[in-house]
């Protein structure tokens, strides 16, 4: 998903060129997304009579996305258009993505695919920030970050501790990050947090670990 | 008359009560704190102020919330005349004249103006809709599923239409909202549909999710990729009053911004943004020297801050009286209320008049608490801004993640929302437009249980959605606009690919 295309205009006009790269790659995400809805829903039952069953209405859309997915990466290939605006979000992607399979996996095997999908994600990340788009890839790769270690810490180890790291992750989102500064507003943020959220807007929010032990840090929960 | 007389006085009364006011005013306080701050618009701002309100009664939050709402929306017009950066989409057109007035010297008249030109569009929009209110929720009691769906069908296509960009592009963008809002339980008979055994899908992906991911993360990452110059008007703000000539010359201004935006306010799919740029045009068009604006025409600060503002309290209409969000916002305010326990539509206004009414009592007072805060305070928001970005947007990510996780307390719907700030930072970088995207989000339940009624009660025919009077009317129309907008579209690519052809 990370197709930073450049149209150049010197290239001789031919026809196996991409003349739309952002419609023709956008186009044929979203038939991926339409494929993989209708893969989705293949169990559930359809039409029974004249009464729609519930997989009627998802098949009907994904069909029709589809179809849109289609004409539009079609377009792409006849109508000229502006090159893709680069980006590089296939590490935080990854990342993510491994975070909800860990979350949802109920089998060992499906475990290690999640695993595998973060080591991926991790090591294209890191080579992403070595590399020379590195302003690139932290701003959504840092902002991942900062909220998947909210979401792991905050049950476990309280609103205190997960607020002043996923800040501290947050900040570095932009190569304009100063670290020290960085450190010390994370503390004056999360203090602020706790502040708000469970003091005076009475939230119910743990602030520190309770009954700490692997097992509750690891179930992502 | 005397009905609406006695309805706005039960509205006052409940509005005016001691901590209904209080509640206003601090929505409008914190709306436009958050508003101020370079891309965060009202839909980010409500959905990360939406946990303050849940300890508080239905009122009493539905009015702080409408108050964050129009504080949201008055924020980001003083980011654009004061930064050149418009807070959110709907004050993007007062950059053009707003910051070159404030780059002259007068910033003053321009807040001021735009502060003057809401709070008129404020007043008349909340006669409008106290007055539409009781007609349309008759209306509404006439409406069977499928007059439900055709007008569903019809605000989509508006929202299509109106669209910036590729009208496919956008009715996919449609169909991939309905697609996502169908993960979760079926309606009828509560089998798990595309949840994967995921507990905390089986009720499906929260909206607050998807619109704080798409517009909040995803607008920060934009933020993030371009170098923080902005260009401050350091300038000391003198004479904040406008004078007499600005005041007369903005008056036919705010007057026609009103008309246009209270009219496409109500239109579903319509909203802040295009009565915006619709009464920019309008009054370039107007004037007997249109070339004045973009250099500090007031004109064209009043016309769009008035139309932006009336626009915003009218597209409460369909939402109160129907139960159909008109736009994106709206469709959070469904969240909120969903929240609270209220479900939107005409029965609201007839089993729970003291919210109904108290709600547009305290929309004119929103208005009014914004022009009484917000010219003093205007300082406080310069000084606001001033603060670099760096430090700025983690405070906003750790809001939004403990806003999400706070919801129900899951930890996998802030999981939910990086993701979806991925995939609405992608759809920006391949000039899909998400708004059309959340409206079919939301509104994919209520279609698919409309479709599926009426369905059966046509015994399986579609034709029902045409033969029914109302509901042709609506399909017909919704028809027509679609080819309205595709027609133009065809010609042009089909003569840039005659062009390219020949060269």
């Amino acid at each position: 998903m990370s197709e930073g295309v450049q149209a150049s205009p010197g290239v001789p006009r031919g026809g196996s060129r991409i003349r739309d790269p952002r419609d023709f790659y956008g186009g044929l995400a979203l038939i991926a997304l339409g494929v993989f809805a209708l893969w989705a829903s293949r169990d559930l039952p359809g039409m029974h009579g004249f009464a729609f069953g519930p997989g009627t209405a998802p098949r009907m859309f994904a069909i029709v996305l589809i179809g849109l997915g289609a004409v539009i990466a079609g377009m792409g290939l006849i109508t000229e258009g502006a090159a893709v605006e680069r980006y590089e979000i296939t590490g935080p992607t990854l990342i993510n993505l491994a975070y909800i399979l860990v979350v949802s996996a109920q089998t060992f095997s499906f475990k290690m695919v999640a695993l595998a999908v973060l080591v991926l994600g991790v090591i294209l990340s890191v080579i992403g920030l070595m590399g020379p788009r590195r302003n690139l890839v932290r701003g959504p790769l840092f902002i991942t970050l900062s909220v998947l270690i909210f979401a792991m810490a905050v049950r476990p180890l309280g609103l205190v501790i997960a607020s002043y790291f996923s800040i501290l992750a947050a900040s570095f989102a932009t190569h304009e990050v100063r670290p020290l500064e960085a450190l010390i507003w994370s503390a004056v943020l999360s203090a602020f947090c706790v502040l708000l959220f469970p003091i005076a807007l009475n939230l119910p929010l743990q602030l520190w670990p309770t009954n700490l032990s692997w097992a509750s840090l690891l179930s992502f929960r | 008359m005397t009905d609406l007389l006695s309805n706005l006085a039960l509205g006052f009364g409940v509005a005016f009560s001691g901590m209904n006011l209080f509640l206003c005013l601090i929505g409008a306080i914190v709306g436009t704190l958050v508003g101020v701050l370079p891309g965060v618009g009202p839909l980010a701002t409500i959905a990360m102020l939406l946990p303050i309100t849940f300890g508080l009664p239905p009122v009493g939050a539905l009015i702080m919330l409408a108050g964050i709402y129009y504080g949201a929306q008055y924020g980001g017009s003083t980011t654009s005349i004061l930064v050149n950066i418009p807070g959110e989409a709907s004050s993007v057109v007062t950059t053009l004249d707003g910051h070159q007035m404030a780059r002259q010297g007068r910033a003053g008249p321009a807040l001021a103006i735009a502060a003057i030109g809401s709070f008129f569009a404020g007043c008349v929009s909340t006669v409008l809709v106290a007055a539409l209110g009781a007609p349309l929720t008759s209306v509404a009691l006439m409406f069977g599923p499928a007059e439900y769906f055709s007008l569903m069908v019809l605000g989509l296509v508006f929202a299509v239409v109106l669209a910036r960009g590729s009208v496919v592009k956008a009715v996919a963008m449609v169909m991939m909202g309905l697609l996502m809002s169908m993960v979760g339980s079926d309606i009828e008979t509560g089998q798990s549909r595309m949840a994967f055994d995921v507990p905390e899908l089986s009720d499906g992906i929260g909206f607050i999710v998807v619109a704080m991911g798409v517009f909040g993360f995803a607008e920060i990452m934009r933020n993030l990729e371009q170098e923080s110059s902005r260009s401050i008007v350091h300038a000391k703000l003198t004479g904040l009053m406008p004078t007499w000539p600005d005041l007369k010359a903005a008056s036919g201004a705010i007057m026609r911004g009103t008309v246009l935006g209270s009219i496409l306010g109500i239109l579903p799919g319509g909203g802040a943004v295009i009565a915006a740029f619709a009464a920019y045009t309008f009054e370039k068009k107007m004037a007997k020297d249109p070339s004045r604006f973009g250099r500090g025409a007031i004109e064209g600060v009043a016309a769009p801050e008035s139309a932006n503002n009336a626009a915003a309290q009218t597209s409460f209409i369909p939402l109160l009286t129907l139960g159909i969000p008109p736009n994106a916002v709206m469709a959070l305010m469904v969240g909120a209320m969903t929240i609270h326990g209220i479900v939107p539509g005409p029965q609201v206004m007839t089993k729970q008049p003291e919210l109904f009414w108290g709600m547009i009592a305290s929309m004119w007072l929103g208005n009014l608490m914004l022009v009484i805060i917000n010219l003093p305070m205007v300082g406080v928001w310069v000084r606001l801004l001033r603060v670099p970005y760096r430090l700025l947007f983690p405070a906003i990510i750790i809001f939004c993640a403990i806003g999400v996780y706070s919801l129900n307390n899951a930890p996998f719907d802030a999981v939910m929302t990086a993701l979806f700030g991925i995939i609405g930072y992608w759809l920006v970088k391949h000039d899909f437009e998400p708004a059309p995207m959340l409206l079919g989000f939301v509104l994919g339940p209520l279609m698919e249980e409309n479709l599926r009624r009426a369905m059966l009660i046509a015994r399986g025919d579609p034709s029902t959605f045409v033969t029914r009077p109302i509901s042709g009317a609506l399909i017909a129309l919704a028809a027509f606009l679609l080819v309205l907008a595709v027609l133009p579209m065809i010609r042009h690519k089909r003569d840039e690919v005659f062009v390219e052809s020949e060269g």
